[in-house]
């Protein structure tokens, strides 16, 4: 076997190996650790864009370690929706990965650099662990370890409220994690595998019912929570808010989206949509994720709107955004799941571009108050620009990435005649346009017209400006991505 | 590009410069435009069946001529009334020109949405560009506005996309009645003009006209007034020409009720118009109606009709120019924005207010000015359709205008004492640079009513549109 065939085993395994020495080597010089870990994360992209080819030529790239063959050994699957994930983890950790450098040697206490480094790689490792793993206690390992780096990464300061934030952020995660495994404890205990294919094989066999749907509600639940969909989403704007702000962008850029993608394997993968025996609770409960979905999307922007803090609106944001995907994801159509697909990518650049972009305010001038951002337009150019554009691609305006995201989305919801559905996403599109134009209205039009340029550091800016320049990009050139994911929906839908 | 701060005169130059030169680009398309020829360019693929594609076709390049024309006019007078933030002014400015332009030369229903959003943002800037609490105000407004607007056309696309199965424009309605059925087809229909009626502010989605207009400086709002209001027009020229098509439309019964919308925009804008004392509001109140007289005319479903509405627009984008660049020159000179203040300002800034007599003129629909031409055009129409009861609106509108526009120049002109000296009538009247673009656009109404049939004149191009769409 050549070495590029142990490219899925590495893409996890190398970052985790990094974040394992990490702090050995921040032992033994303390400004080492970022070259080190950024070696590592970028390693790992290496890897993760390497596989592209073996995806689309074969659809499913399986490995398993050791050779030992599934249902026993474990074992890797990375499909399209895994592989396009783990793109994006790659992409947004490292860009926040660089960006962290200049704010966490201000923002954090000199012995606490390693550590950050080390939770950050493994938050970053065991990510990438969850959604390429085929093995569903090996996601509940990796999920654990990416909630409690989580966890961490929120309380780093030490700040009182940071950790009154985290405490929060860890009972309700706690709580849901025990869901899931408990969810998997009782299909285990009846199914008798814990590859998902394979239990998938066995279910279909039927016979299980009853304790096949509260494994599905118990899984529904404990995902919810880590997706913060409405209504337990009331971790997620506190711990979003006062985490350092490089951890609140990859939180909102990548960690609640594991929720999702544990939907997704749970409720396409491990039962499959044709599955005999409960489809009544399966699209019982789909339906139910979507108006929960759905009123993400209306409360979350309302309470948006409403709010004084810039990070804290943010955090709100991105409850709406999840809705987005959800609602995408709960039509069952191949166009509302693309859409759904698509707005986990135009969510991650968009809503990094915005945590980052309220990092290098903080960085530079400590102003948290939406008010008093007036005149950043004039002396921060590039940032506040980078807003701006970050800001087309949440509202959902073309040509941005949140536009074809929407796009498929409505598209979804005509395909099943869903109208209401329709409405609340266009009306949250308003109520967005309201939250973000409120910002851009105050760094660009009110304010002083004499300042002088005063930026923040390149390694700040250039993370925060591709971002946003990636979210025109991909409202361009969407092809590029389209067809991927119009085959990983397929795949989804085909079970 | 233009966003150089320090040096606004260096913005200046660049800007004038490439207004003129997309004015030299749109010119060699002239021929083929009047031959009816559709030339076609797809730039990129965004997703299947949706792409980002530009042609030009007769009715599109008449947009875009007429885009480039009123720019480089309003251009021209910013150089002189213009004062503040100059950078900022100018590039948004130039942006809006391209995104304007991209609106008239779109090859489908995205593209256009996409420039259409675009434009809708980026004129903002230029509403708030004094920076005044009613300013902001006004652009606030103006924003919920167009941006609850841009939502409701971004329903009717995906609906549009869905059951038509295409955005293009073919030259012909994409939309069938025996696939997609007669509630449905409604549905899009009052989608669509709900959504691109608030920019051509059709009477109950007008609200944010009134205060934009005012607000913005004289050259922007005569833009705004002149071609921006038009671009809502012309996606409701898209969405009945190329989406559904003028036989499908006679089918749907939608004439009528538009016909009657628009009866009661032009009399009620003008009624509103007779009681505003601040002339940009008086005349922002004018744009309501004239604009309605644009729908008017497409929505008698008549080929003379759609003549005088199509024509209209190049015709009401020089009278209103001519007014508000105008009214621009009145407050920049004497300060005065109220009508009740204006008296004998005639004597102090005679060629400007001879200038906005004509387009009083004009918006009365006097024989030998281009609102007469329009007037005739719609007239035929209305007989043309069947519906001679509209003249009788087209009449009353007149008859409103003259009590509107003629009072302010009968005060500037005949009344108040006259200046203190003969050194005040020597002094130089106002800038160059904005003395002329007004001195043009009331030029050109004249011209435009007397010289109709010349060859490159908007007539010759609206007729080659009317005959391939009828």
């Amino acid at each position: 076997m050549s070495f590029s065939s142990h490219y899925s085993i590495l893409l996890v395994a190398v970052p985790l190996a990094f974040a394992a020495l990490c702090p050995i080597v921040g032992m033994w010089k303390r400004e080492l650790c970022f070259p080190f870990s950024v070696a590592g994360a970028a390693a790992a992209c290496f890897f993760i864009f390497s596989l592209w080819g073996k995806v689309i030529s074969k659809g499913v790239v399986s490995y398993t370690p050791g050779g030992w063959k599934p249902p026993l050994g474990i074992q890797i699957r990375i499909d399209y929706v895994g592989l396009f994930m783990a793109s994006i983890i790659g992409a947004v950790g490292l860009a926040v990965l660089v960006y962290s450098w200049r704010y966490v040697s201000r923002e954090l206490d000199a012995e606490k650099i390693p550590y950050y480094y080390t939770l950050y790689m493994l938050l970053f490792a065991s990510m990438l662990g969850f959604v390429v793993t085929g093995d569903i206690f090996n996601m509940f390992v990796f999920m654990e370890i990416f909630s409690i780096s989580s966890y961490a990464l929120v309380a780093i300061t030490g700040q009182r409220r940071a950790v009154r934030a985290a405490f929060k952020y860890l009972l309700m995660g706690a709580t849901s994690s025990v869901m899931v495994l408990l969810g998997i404890a009782f299909l285990y205990s009846t199914v008798g595998s814990l590859n998902m294919e394979d239990i998938a094989g066995r279910l279909a066999m039927g016979g299980y019912t009853s304790v096949a749907s509260i494994a599905l509600v118990l899984f529904l639940i404990g995902f919810a929570v880590k997706a913060a969909l409405f209504p337990v989403h009331i971790w997620l704007p506190d711990a979003h808010s006062i985490a350092p702000s490089p951890i609140s962008a990859v939180l909102s850029a990548l960690v609640i989206k594991m929720g999702v993608l544990g939907i997704l394997r749970i409720f396409f993968t491990v039962y499959t949509p044709g599955f005999a025996g409960i489809e009544g609770t399966w699209t019982a409960l789909l339906q139910a994720i979507a108006w929960c979905a759905a009123i993400s999307i209306v409360l979350a922007s309302i309470m948006a709107i409403i709010q004084r803090d810039f990070k804290v609106m943010i955090a709100y944001s991105s409850i709406a955004h999840i809705g987005y995907i959800l609602l995408g994801i709960c039509m069952l159509t191949d166009k509302g799941l693309t859409g759904g697909l698509y707005n986990i990518l135009a969510h991650a650049l968009g809503k990094g571009c915005f945590f980052l972009v309220a990092g290098i305010i903080i960085y530079k001038h400590d102003l948290r108050r939406i008010t008093s951002l007036r005149g950043l337009g004039r002396s921060m150019p590039v940032t506040a620009g980078a807003f701006a554009v970050a800001s087309l691609s949440i509202v959902g305006l073309p040509p941005s990435a949140g536009f074809i995201a929407k796009w498929y989305i409505l598209w979804g919801c005509l395909q099943k005649q869903h109208y209401v559905f329709m409405v609340m996403v266009l009306l949250g599109s308003l109520l967005s346009a309201i939250y973000c134009f409120r910002v851009v209205y105050y760094m660009f039009f009110v304010g002083s017209h004499s300042a002088e340029i005063d930026e923040g550091p390149a390694t700040m800016i250039v993370p925060a400006a591709s971002f946003a320049a990636a979210t025109l990009f991909f409202g361009i050139f969407a092809t590029l991505v389209l067809p991927s994911l119009s085959s990983a929906a397929q795949a989804l839908l085909a079970g | 590009m233009l966003w150089n701060r320090r040096r606004p005169g260096l913005a200046k130059v660049v800007y004038i410069g490439s207004t003129v030169a997309t004015i030299l680009a749109i010119l060699p398309l002239y021929p083929r435009a009047l031959d009816g020829a559709i030339t076609t360019q797809r730039l990129v693929s965004i997703a299947p069946r949706i792409s980002l594609a530009f042609r030009v076709d007769t009715v599109g390049f008449y947009f875009a001529l007429l885009l480039g024309v009123l720019w480089l006019l309003c251009s021209i007078y910013s150089l002189g009334y213009i004062q503040k933030n100059e950078t900022r002014y100018y590039c948004f400015l130039s942006l809006n020109l391209s995104f304007c332009l991209g609106v008239a030369l779109s090859a489908n229903m995205f593209t256009l949405f996409i420039f259409y959003e675009l434009m809708t943002l980026f004129t903002y800037p230029l509403i708030i560009h004094e920076e005044t609490e009613q300013a902001r105000k006004a652009g606030l407004k103006y924003l919920v506005y167009s941006v609850s607007a841009g939502a409701v056309i971004m329903l009717g696309l995906i609906l549009q996309y869905y059951y038509g199965g295409t955005l293009s424009f073919l030259g012909h309605g994409t939309l069938k009645l025996s696939q997609v059925g007669k509630p449905i087809l409604l549905t899009i229909f009052s989608i669509y003009m709900l959504g691109f009626g608030v920019k051509a502010c059709i009477m109950p989605l007008h609200g944010w006209v009134p205060d934009a207009h005012p607000a913005a400086p004289a050259p922007a709002s005569a833009l705004l007034s002149g071609v921006i209001l038009k671009v809502g027009i012309f996606g409701i020229i898209r969405v009945m020409f190329d989406v559904f098509g003028i036989e499908l439309l006679k089918t749907l019964g939608v004439a009528l009720p538009m016909l009657i919308v628009a009866s009661f925009s032009i009399i009620v804008g003008s009624l509103f118009a007779l009681t505003q004392d601040e002339l940009k509001r008086r005349l922002a109140y004018s744009s309501v109606a004239q604009v309605a007289y644009i729908v008017l005319g497409l929505f008698l479903l008549a080929p003379d009709g759609a003549i005088g509405g199509l024509l209209h627009i190049a015709h009401h984008a020089f009278m209103k120019g001519c007014l508000f660049l105008a009214a621009g020159v009145i407050i920049h000179e004497t300060g005065k924005k109220k009508v009740s203040e204006m008296s004998g300002i005639g004597s102090r800034i005679p060629l400007t207010m001879a200038a906005f007599a004509v387009g009083a003129l004009g918006m009365m629909g006097i024989p030998l000015t281009c609102g007469f031409i329009t007037k005739w055009f719609l007239g035929l129409g209305t007989i043309q359709a069947h519906h001679p009861c509209f003249i009788a609106v087209l009449l009353i509108s007149s008859l409103l205008n003259a009590v509107y526009f003629l009072p302010i120049v009968y005060v500037a002109f005949f009344k108040g004492e006259s200046p203190e000296g003969e050194s005040r009538l020597l002094r130089r009247e106002t800038k160059r640079s904005m003395l002329v673009p007004v001195m043009i656009c009331a030029g050109m109404i004249i011209i435009l009513g007397v010289f109709v049939t010349v060859k490159g004149f908007p007539y010759s191009l609206v007729e080659v549109v009317v005959k391939a769409v009828f």
